[in-house]
């Protein structure tokens, strides 16, 4: 398991930009593109430096979600993206 | 028909190469015209971003011949574009690719030839090895990601272990070991190239094992030669869907490769025409759009939204006429074809031929801007 202090940030010649087609998150890497859902689009654009407990505190407060629900999610989403090289930690 | 958003283009930004791979994938009667100037590719790049693009690769020739590639670096990000840099590594320092860097330049595919020097250098037709294993590390030591680029053919495929090896010593995280496809230069020399049935099947091997050993570390793509397939690629993912091409004297392609393989295929120039128009009107692009134009057995095939009925290139090299289904295809009438130069290939039991060394374009006309 991802542990709390762990900070996610974008792997090298990653890049997070804006789709001016769709208006969504896109992540951008050599020879790939990836469309982001709202979930992901939220957690990356937090992935600055953050550790995974801030990330999770600041989407709760943000959808007045439940903490541990979210924190599931975030977990997941960020295990998948770092499985896709994506992603590292901190 | 409505045109879809193109997601990547294809930049080759020249023809000129120093090396001279007789599998070059470039036409072989490469028109020697002027290339496009730094502003004439800026506004391609704007009105390919402006289509939907995202990303952008600089290929060629080698693109690094050009010595404005930092500003069309900088143009593409500036247009949000992801900018992969396609090379051969030849023409890179440290200084240029800080610049390139400083420009904005995401990453960087480096080709090589084999793992060892005296079966790359004389591959590559120059002495191009160390100078790769230089630019590799010039590439890291700027922070720029990596990926590592072999075309796989019969004179390189029995080192794929040595190969694989090469690579994790490069600490690259990708690699393509890509076998050599038959367009362009490497359809000339075909008979040199085409691996035999049991080089593929050892390959493979190989190939899956380090796919799996490596697994986490380094992301293998290996990619078999078509003629050993039995269905075809989906090539580009359908024509005219994803994918652009625009070539060094502007003309632009739905792929590289058409432009020799297709000779009745009138291309359009960005120099007459907007990318836009070209893209959604022009008969180049819509000619294999859709499935409409399928013939049978792709027209009644339930494939067909899968395969795209494969490549248009390799149908007009392989039977005359680029609207036949891909013979690669076991469903083809025309798979004798591929099957007889297998066969063929059997026969002399693999035995090395001669090939003929890619050469550059006979007028280099460069007019960058001042």
């Amino acid at each position: 398991m991802i542990p709390d202090h762990a900070q996610p940030r974008l792997a090298g010649g990653v890049r997070l930009e804006i789709d001016a087609i769709t208006g969504k998150g896109v992540l951008l890497f050599p020879e790939g593109i990836l469309e982001l859902n709202e979930t992901a689009q939220d957690i990356i654009t937090r992935c600055d430096g953050l550790t995974l407990r801030e990330i999770v505190l600041g989407l709760a407060q943000e959808y007045d979600a439940d903490l541990e629900i979210l924190g599931v999610d975030v977990r997941e989403t960020l295990a998948d993206l770092e499985r896709r090289k994506l992603v590292e930690f901190a | 028909m409505t045109a879809p958003r193109p997601y990547a283009l294809l930049a080759e930004v020249t023809y000129r190469c120093p090396l001279h791979c007789p599998y070059c994938s470039n036409p072989t009667g490469m028109r020697s015209d002027s290339e496009l100037t730094t502003d004439e590719w800026r506004r391609v790049i704007r009105e390919a971003a402006g289509l939907g693009v995202l990303q952008i690769g600089f290929s060629g020739g080698e693109p690094l011949m050009r010595e404005d590639l930092a500003d069309l670096v900088q143009g593409a990000r500036k247009a949000r574009l992801y900018t992969n840099l396609i090379t051969s590594g030849i023409g890179l320092d440290e200084n240029r690719a800080r610049v390139l860097r400083d420009a904005g330049l995401d990453s960087v595919q480096l080709s090589f030839q084999s793992d060892h020097i005296d079966l790359a250098d004389e591959i590559a037709g120059a002495h191009a090895h160390q100078r790769k294993l230089d630019a590799a590390a010039i590439v890291r030591a700027a922070g720029i990601s990596l990926s590592l680029n072999f075309v796989i053919h019969r004179r390189n495929i029995d080192r794929l272990p040595q190969i694989i090896e090469l690579t994790e010593t490069l600490s690259a995280g990708r690699v393509e070991l890509a076998n050599v496809q038959f367009y362009g230069w490497a359809f000339l020399n075909r008979a040199a190239l085409l691996p035999t049935r049991k080089q593929i099947a050892r390959a493979r091997e190989v190939a899956t094992a380090a796919k799996t050993r490596l697994a986490g570390k380094i992301d293998i793509f290996y990619v078999l030669p078509d003629y050993y397939e039995t269905r075809p690629k989906p090539c580009l993912n359908g024509w005219g869907q994803r994918y652009l091409t625009v070539n060094s004297i502007g003309d632009a392609l739905p792929c590289p490769t058409a432009s020799s393989a297709i000779p009745d295929l009138r291309f359009e120039n960005v120099r007459q025409r907007s990318l836009d128009w070209i893209w959604r009107e022009s008969e180049s692009f819509n000619r294999f759009r859709g499935t409409a134009w399928m013939p049978e057995p792709c027209r009644s095939c339930p494939q067909k939204e899968i395969d795209f009925g494969g490549c248009r290139c390799q149908a007009a090299l392989l039977t005359g006429n680029a609207a036949n289904t891909d013979p690669v295809c076991t469903l083809s009438p025309n798979r004798v074809r591929v099957d007889a130069v297998l066969r063929d290939l059997d026969r002399s039991s693999g035995q090395t031929s001669e090939w003929t060394p890619r050469v550059n374009p006979k007028k280099d006309a460069v007019r960058p801007n001042a």
